[in-house]
């Protein structure tokens, strides 16, 4: 009976399937047909490797003191009480005034990165400052930070203050420098930033 | 004449005197909230403890009437000499910041608004719950009953039919043919096969599409993380914590020192409540406490650890095959695609799914109809496509107004597998 073994097998075969794709279950990602060129036998980013257990000698990070091209030289005020004042004298590298590509670019990286607290207007008013979440949040159009010199913003961008994180591995040393300058350039109200935070967040970031 | 003048005298008179009576209560009542925002709203809250204690019931705690207003004034003072202020900066290790400019009708503003507060949401649940829980009516159910209920009957009519045929035929004198027994009655296996073969060919078809695609994919996460409250009611930028999607091929999951940026002072969630995929709710805060294991951090002293620190081992949701190459700046950067247009609504979604198939029909597709953002004279898009110089003859001759993906390549094999 030829008919009912291909019967037979069309039956297997959807059931096999079906149980391979192992379906209703979100949890699990699944089955695939050939591994070898699914899975990479190269260490992807993030997955996790054993190659100190092999002696093998890889160093995840890159050998200190080197630069990575384009980049600027690294900062070297130490993070102490004496690096805060002394940071006041830092001068910043970048050629300015800043072109306008540079501003629109620094304005994007202030609104990603810093107008979640500060406000897009730099008036401490962003989404997580207002919902009482993260406290004390600097007004950078007070006069302290008005008048505070651009080396010891960067410093503290660099290293963190008070309840602000380091955003040292966020932003290179340049747009560190940018968002500074654009900061100073904005705060008196100058060129004041158009976009609101809310805007600014979830859905357009990448306009 | 003069009665219609003391009729406006008296109705003027009326007017000032009601709002002399309801303006200053509410404007009381509106200053307090704003004065709390703007004032105190950094270090207390309303009804619990903070950086400073809750300010609900702070004119009951106070040593003597009156304390407070001074205390508010020139606290730094007070701490030298006041016991009470004392043992408050004892309890809190911080000092409050001095407002000298608040007048004891704003101090006051401040405190009926604290003692008249309730949480947002405390209220709601019984009603919210209600609405959540009411069954979702599902009629798959009832239309397979009525779909077998009615070929019950047509078979037991077909039955009925065959029956009445015979006696009529044995009545008439009209010999008979042989009885078949239904199950090798040609029509009905030839129904049986061809619903089997649409059947197992639907489920054959879907199977092998399906092996080594994940859409839906989603995994238990080692921190119940919701993007719903990170991006979406607290608006963080996608790009803050995966900045890498705006300058290489990964979109970073962030490391454990980003996280910190925010939750080295939110300590605690105070949003809506969150539900876990079977239903019971969420401890958002024991979530967060895992982070501080995960960090090495002590909320009560703030400082870490670094010994026990160690990255957090999220799970990769999005996986592509080996043999494909993807790079998230030629997307993000390159073609202003939004984060969303590939991972849906990721701003609603508490646990993250897989919403895009990922295969390659769909990465067709979209290079099939997304326009590339050429540059134009204004110096608009992106000025690499200037090198395109026979599309740009073609637009300016208006051959065409745009140019798709596909058009400068995006279709080619070697673009994604080499």
């Amino acid at each position: 009976m030829k008919k009912n073994k291909i019967l037979l097998f069309v039956l297997i075969a959807a059931g096999g399937f079906t149980a391979l794709q192992s379906c209703g279950d979100k949890r699990s990602p699944g089955r695939t047909y050939m591994p070898d060129m699914q899975y990479s036998r190269a260490y992807e980013a993030y997955t996790p490797n054993s190659l100190d257990k092999e002696g093998i000698n890889y160093i995840p990070q890159p050998v200190e003191g080197t630069i990575r091209r384009g980049d600027l030289l690294p900062y070297k005020v130490p993070n102490t009480p004496e690096g805060y004042v002394q940071s006041a004298q830092v001068k910043n590298p970048l050629p300015l005034p800043l072109t306008s590509a540079q501003m629109s670019e620094a304005q994007r990286l202030y609104n990603i990165n810093c107008a979640i607290c500060h406000g897009a207007k730099m008036d401490a008013q962003g989404p997580l400052a207002t919902g009482a979440k993260v406290p004390a949040v600097a007004n950078l159009t007070t006069k302290v930070y008005v008048d505070m010199p651009e080396g010891t913003m960067f410093h503290s961008i660099t290293y963190g203050k008070g309840n602000m994180g380091s955003y040292a591995s966020q932003l290179t040393r340049e747009e560190r420098w940018m968002v500074v300058e654009y900061v100073k350039r904005t705060q008196l109200g100058g060129a004041a930033a158009p976009a609101p935070a809310a805007e600014a967040a979830p859905a357009t970031e990448n306009k | 004449m003069s009665q219609i003048i003391k009729h406006a005298i008296k109705v003027v008179s009326v007017f000032f005197i009601l709002a002399f009576l309801i303006a200053p209560n509410k404007s009381f009542a509106a200053d307090g909230e704003a004065l709390f925002k703007s004032h105190c709203a950094s270090c207390h809250k309303p009804d619990a403890k903070y950086v400073g204690p809750e300010l609900k019931g702070a004119r009951e705690r106070e040593p003597e009437k009156g304390w407070v207003y001074k205390w508010v004034r020139n606290p730094i003072t007070m701490v030298q000499t006041d016991p009470y202020a004392k043992k408050l900066h004892e309890e809190y290790g911080s000092i409050m910041t001095p407002f000298p400019d608040l007048t004891d009708e704003e101090i006051d503003a401040i405190l009926d608004w604290a003692d008249s507060y309730q949480a947002p949401g405390a209220a709601a649940p019984g009603a919210g719950g209600a609405a959540v829980e009411a069954p979702k009516s599902d009629n798959t159910l009832l239309y397979g009953l009525l779909t077998l209920v009615l070929l019950i009957v047509a078979l037991i009519l077909l039955q009925v039919n065959g029956s009445l045929r015979k006696m009529a035929d044995e009545s008439e004198g009209i010999p008979g043919k042989k009885p078949v027994p239904f199950y090798r009655n040609k029509a009905y296996l030839l129904l049986f096969a061809i619903v089997l073969f649409i059947f197992a060919g639907y489920y054959l078809v879907e199977g092998a599409v399906g092996l080594g695609r994940q859409q839906g994919y989603q995994p238990e996460q080692p921190i119940f993380y919701s993007h719903k409250v990170h991006a979406g009611v607290n608006q963080i930028s996608c790009l803050y914590c995966h900045g890498g999607a705006q300058d290489g091929k990964h979109a970073n999951i962030p490391s454990v020192n980003v996280c910190m940026n925010c939750h080295l002072s939110v300590t605690e969630y105070t949003g809506e409540p969150l539900y876990h995929d079977d239903g019971t709710q969420v401890d958002a805060n024991a979530e967060i406490q895992k982070l501080y294991k995960y960090a090495g951090f002590d909320p009560t002293t703030k400082t870490y650890d670094e010994k026990s620190a160690k990255p957090i081992e999220w799970v990769k949701i999005h996986n592509l095959p080996d043999h494909v190459y993807f790079n998230h700046a030629q997307h993000v950067k390159v073609g202003q695609v939004a984060c969303q247009t590939c991972h849906g609504e990721i701003q609603k979604m508490d646990e993250v799914s897989q919403f895009a198939p990922l295969s390659m029909g769909w990465c067709v597709n979209c290079h099939r109809t997304t326009n590339v953002q050429f540059n134009d004279d204004k110096g608009n898009g992106n000025q690499f496509y200037s090198i395109y110089e026979k599309f740009h003859e073609d637009i300016k001759n208006k051959k065409y107004d745009s140019v798709t993906v596909e058009k400068i390549g995006g279709t080619e094999c070697a673009k994604c597998h080499y």
